[in-house]
């Protein structure tokens, strides 16, 4: 047990809160997820309500605010309890947080329906979609290839950018497979996620890219995963089934395409 | 002819009772996790993309209804953003990898993320204009 032996009632104050939240020194769960769980629900409803009042602004959208609220918090609390951030998290937020996390196993999967609505679209279109989305990744790949090493980034750190179309499962050990960080690349598909939910709409009208919807939807589906598709929905049906299809597609041509691109540019 | 085969929730009956929705998903995920670990190491498939398949499919079959899904499905979709949360905390485990050389990975993914979305989004539209002016399909679309 980790003790906050400032003073001497803040030592019983620092048992009870560490034997509530599981706490423990090495950061092993003690599985008490209600902390976790309530954590991201307040966090996650400041950031609605801070969205709400603040008329929409982009770094109040609620998955932003939520996120950096939570790191926040478990960092003030870890400093409290004498301990790291990363090991607080493990034991105090992990157990709660894995319960939620488990959820976007049936959201993910729901993201058939939408798809399957606009079905017309796919019959239609699917060479197109199979061709841009192989096209598209390709030229990404080449131009994040030398962004990243604009930017600095040694060979892990490029090989940690290229997967990070795919969702996190698939991009992960082609990270590793690649000579990337599989911890970087994990970081970069959360990242995706979060900057597709606040700045999607802005993005969207910059570039103008709702002109052509189906271009929209796989788009934003490649970008931004699961919650790209989800913006892709408020945008309409097609965009949303779009950016459905696009998240099956694209991990697998990142399966596919990323080794070869890797080895074809020396990074491993 | 856009519209023939447009599916719209209205031509939907009474939705099927949430707990049955819910096993239905459970079913596909059960059945997706039996099927994931087939896959050889270099080539992953992971569990919820073999469901998003697996629930395409049964539906584009009729096997499965939409308004034996889409109530559930449609909630949990409405959840995401939400569900994303624990994964942004997660970070948290990972501030150090942030200190070190945190301000480049985070820039080149904010590029990455927008090179993407701009280039997928442009290379179909690209896509759609050949197949119209060259090839003259039909790509009117009705939203």
């Amino acid at each position: 047990m980790i003790s906050l032996a400032v003073t001497p009632h803040m030592a019983v104050w620092g048992k009870w809160l560490s034997d509530a939240l599981g706490t423990t020194a090495t950061g092993a769960s003690a599985g008490n997820a209600i902390f976790g769980i309530f954590l991201s629900l307040v966090v996650y409803l400041i950031g609605q309500w801070l969205f709400k009042i603040g008329k929409g602004f982009f770094l109040f959208q609620p998955l932003f605010v939520g996120m950096v609220l939570g790191i926040f918090i478990l960092f003030l609390l870890a400093k409290a309890f004498g301990t790291t951030t990363a090991v607080f998290y493990k034991s105090a937020y992990l157990p709660g947080g894995n319960i939620i996390f488990w959820f976007l196993n049936p959201a993910t999967i729901a993201f058939a329906i939408p798809l399957y609505r606009r079905n017309d679209i796919v019959k239609r279109f699917w060479p197109v979609i199979l061709l841009s989305l192989i096209v598209g990744l390709f030229i990404s790949l080449v131009i994040i290839y030398w962004v990243a090493k604009l930017f600095g980034l040694n060979n892990a750190g490029i090989a940690s950018m290229l997967p990070q179309a795919a969702t996190t499962a698939i991009a992960m050990p082609i990270s590793t497979a690649i000579g990337g960080n599989a911890a970087i690349t994990a970081m970069a598909c959360i990242l995706n996620a979060v900057i597709i939910y606040a700045l999607g709409d802005w993005l969207v009208k910059f570039f103008r890219i709702n002109h052509d919807p189906i271009g929209a939807g796989l788009g934003l589906g490649t970008a931004g995963h699961t919650v790209g598709s989800a913006k892709a929905l408020q945008l309409g049906s097609i965009q949303g089934s779009m950016a459905s299809i696009a998240v099956v597609i694209i991990s697998i041509v990142v399966d596919l395409v990323v080794p070869a691109f890797a080895s074809f540019m020396g990074l491993h | 002819m856009a519209t023939q085969n447009k599916v719209t929730p209205t031509d939907s009956p009474q939705p099927t009772p949430i707990l049955i929705q819910m096993g239905i998903f459970a079913a596909v995920l059960f059945v997706s996790s039996l099927i994931s670990p087939l896959f050889p190491a270099s080539f992953p498939v992971p569990t919820p993309v073999i469901g998003l398949i697996l629930l395409y499919l049964l539906l584009a079959t009729h096997i499965v209804k939409l308004h034996n899904v889409e109530k559930f499905g449609d909630f949990m979709i409405s959840l995401i953003a939400f569900l994303f949360v624990p994964s942004g905390i997660q970070l948290a485990a990972n501030l150090d990898i942030l200190r070190t050389e945190g301000v480049q990975i985070v820039l080149v993914t904010l590029i990455a993320t927008i090179i993407l979305l701009v280039v997928v989004a442009y290379t179909t539209a690209g896509f759609i204009w050949l197949a119209k002016h060259v090839f003259h399909v039909n790509t009117t679309v009705d939203n």
